[in-house]
């Protein structure tokens, strides 16, 4: 316990030498490589809904994952099976560090949440409030001071120490649920869209901050959201739910540019989605049949679908170029003559509306004009045509 | 100089105006009204103890006889009594109703069921005291149901005597009736707090028990307060339970108020009365003096509804 005092300021020294940074407030002893958390199989249901459908995740340790979904994707209840706030319907395995703890109370396992609505207690004070984790673990009293400052000290809030809660700011609350949950010094820290209820410039500062936290104490985040932004800004593996059940679970590039179906595509941001044929595949070189052309792109789909399937293409209209000759060049084969219709101002860029013979495509223009005429040509390169599953 | 002296007067028209918005004149109508039936009859009360009636006419000289009385008869040996019997009451029933409203707010899950047992809890109110308090007579007498259940079995030999006419059928007879006032503060307040507060003390690592001492029994004070405040003072103005149930044996304030009445002796019942609102008075006086410094309701109000 005593060397426990010393460690809230971990230095990111201590992440890179142990490669996780984690073992010495986990109960059990950790094996480097061994996934810290392990939920498999979970099966959850509130009365007739089916809230998680055999959901299987794991998280290494000094991971910041975030599991990222709309509202009813299950996400928040899995964050309750793993704090142990909800008792699963049916689960294979719930592993903290190695050690299974699914019949474990949520008092006795070894993580913190820091809540959407923050629930920092009223009748105490900011320091009551980080202490108390502390407190209930039998903390002594000057150990649990010096512990409760260096949490604030992290958040930067140590002069608000002696504040009430109600004297606080939306942000400053913010920061103070997370210096409580953090103080007992967890295995893993849960965060439930912890961000959600702040304004945008506030928001932008906390994911920085969040960010610097998580390298500067190496422990491992599981962090909810339905911000694809949030999600590809601060995760190091995301995992997209939808109805209970994982769509898709990666690095961030890989789920942005390679989304495996529309759901994940379309959650993404992807604003142009086609159907079309599957001509060829080889490798992830896949090409298509979009209307009466044929073009070619790059294949994220799962598993290997028959030649002559539907399949969905999709396009990101940052990813479009436009041009007013057909450019010749071959790594430029997917060409197609266009008429530009609407436009949106949106400042920093120029969103326009293409008619093109296989529909209408949204495409972002970055320069001020390269265009001169509404009749042009719209190309893409082919490792920015997705290919997926329908 | 005229238009000057006709604007300025409106202006102070207007102000008073403004003045006697009814926001502003709730306080002062309160006051008023609240005196006019409550604390002037108190005052009255308090004169009418320095009275005397001879010949069932009250005679309008001051004089100490009846305190003096008081004293010598050994009446405040009865205000002893009534604090004693009130403030037992008032633990044994938040012990009872604490466990009860916690599970009415934050266990049972079924809002059909939540909605019955509410609805029961008011059926001590459905009926007169000196009606309800009558039945237990025939249940707790030596002919009745206990004892005769009792001496038939052969569990006992002869019928318990101390079950009624006793302190111990006083306080039982004040149980069922003084329950609702202390449960449902204590529930109202319980129901307000939010379970995220319930799941955060929970997650931070907090046992159940270290969960109701830290957590819940601290935010759930204002309700605590309020239960205990009506729950110990209508028991110390009890006097159907003392009269019907402590067969003379017991006397309370209460009940002597209401022999005295009986017997027109009105000053002395004033005087009795007198000595339970000083009572009062002094009771609630050293509980807002005790809880004072340790809570600010007003923070804890504010807090539940986010």
């Amino acid at each position: 316990m005593a060397q426990l005092a010393a460690r809230l300021a971990t230095k990111p020294v201590q992440k890179a030498a142990t490669g996780a940074g984690e073992e010495d407030s986990s109960p059990a002893p950790e094996t480097v490589g061994k996934p810290i958390l392990e939920v498999i199989d979970a099966v959850h249901v509130y009365g007739d809904v089916v809230a998680l459908d055999g959901v299987t995740v794991s998280a290494a340790a000094g991971e910041f994952l975030t599991i990222l979904g709309e509202s009813g994707s299950g996400k928040t209840t899995l964050l309750r099976l793993i704090s142990g706030l909800e008792k699963p319907y049916r689960i294979g395995a719930l592993r903290l560090g190695g050690v299974d703890v699914s019949t474990v109370p949520a008092y006795l396992r070894n993580c913190t949440t820091v809540f959407q609505h923050y629930a920092l207690f009223p009748h105490m004070s900011v320091g009551e409030n980080v202490e108390y984790g502390l407190k209930v673990r039998g903390v002594k009293p000057a150990e649990r001071r010096t512990r409760a400052r260096e949490a604030l000290r992290l958040v930067r809030l140590e002069e608000k120490h002696d504040r009430r809660i109600h004297q606080l700011s939306g942000g400053e609350r913010q920061r103070v649920a997370l210096a409580r949950a953090l103080a007992p010094r967890p295995a893993i820290l849960l965060l439930d869209e912890p961000i959600g209820a702040l304004d945008e410039k506030l928001r932008l500062d906390m994911q920085v901050e969040l960010l610097e936290i998580h390298k500067r104490l190496g422990m491992t985040f599981v962090y909810i959201t339905h911000s694809q932004e949030e999600a590809l800004t601060m995760s190091d593996r995301i995992i997209l739910m939808r109805k209970g059940r994982i769509e898709q679970s990666g690095p961030p590039t890989d789920i942005f540019d390679r989304p495996v179906n529309r759901f994940v595509a379309a959650f993404m941001g992807v604003e142009n989605l086609l159907e079309a044929t599957l001509l060829t595949l080889d490798g992830d070189h896949a090409t298509f049949r979009l209307g009466e052309a044929t073009f070619s792109g790059r294949w994220s789909g799962t598993g290997s679908p028959e030649i002559g399937s539907d399949i969905v293409v999709g396009l990101r209209a940052e990813r479009l170029h436009v041009a007013d000759a057909a450019p010749e060049s071959p790594a430029a084969a997917n060409v197609l003559p266009c008429r530009f219709g609407a436009a949106i101002y949106k400042g920093k860029y120029l969103d326009r509306t293409a008619n093109t013979a296989i529909g209408q495509l949204k495409v972002r223009i970055w320069d001020a004009n390269p265009v001169t005429r509404d009749d042009a040509f719209i190309w893409w390169k082919r490792e920015d045509c997705m290919v997926m599953s329908p | 100089m005229a238009t000057a002296d006709l604007t300025r007067k409106e202006t102070a028209l207007d102000r008073l105006a403004a003045r006697l918005s009814p926001a502003d004149l709730a306080v002062p109508t309160f006051l008023v009204v609240w005196s006019a039936v409550v604390i002037l009859p108190l005052l009255i009360l308090v004169v009418f103890s320095f009275f005397q009636v001879r010949s069932y006419q009250i005679v309008y000289e001051p004089t100490f006889a009846t305190w003096q009385s008081v004293v010598e008869t050994g009446r405040w040996t009865v205000a002893l009594r009534t604090l004693r019997v009130a403030l037992t009451m008032t633990v044994i029933e938040l012990l009872l109703a604490f466990p009860f409203a916690l599970w009415l707010a934050k266990g049972l899950r079924s809002k059909t069921i939540k909605a019955i047992i509410i609805t029961f809890l008011t059926i001590p109110f459905f009926l007169d005291v000196s009606s309800r308090i009558l039945v237990w007579r025939s249940i707790l007498g030596t002919n009745g149901i206990i004892n005769t259940v009792l001496t038939s079995t052969g569990l006992v030999d002869e019928p318990i005597s101390w079950l009624l006419y006793s302190e111990f059928a006083v306080h039982f007879g004040m149980l069922g009736a003084n329950f609702p006032t202390m449960v449902f503060p204590i529930f109202i307040i319980l129901a307000l707090i939010d379970d995220d507060y319930i799941h955060a003390s929970g997650d931070l690592g907090a046992s159940p028990v270290q969960t109701l001492l830290h957590v819940i029994i601290p935010m759930a004070l204002p309700g605590i307060l309020a239960g205990i405040i009506f729950t110990f003072v209508p028991l110390m103005a009890a006097f159907v339970e003392p009269q019907l149930l402590g067969g003379g044996f017991v006397d309370l304030l209460g009940n002597s108020v209401d022999s005295a009445l009986q017997q027109i002796r009105y000053p002395m019942a004033a005087a009795l009365s007198t000595v339970v609102v000083v009572l009062l008075g002094l009771c609630l006086g050293a509980f807002m003096l005790l809880t004072r410094n340790r809570l600010d309701l007003a923070t804890i109000f504010s807090a539940l509804h986010r």
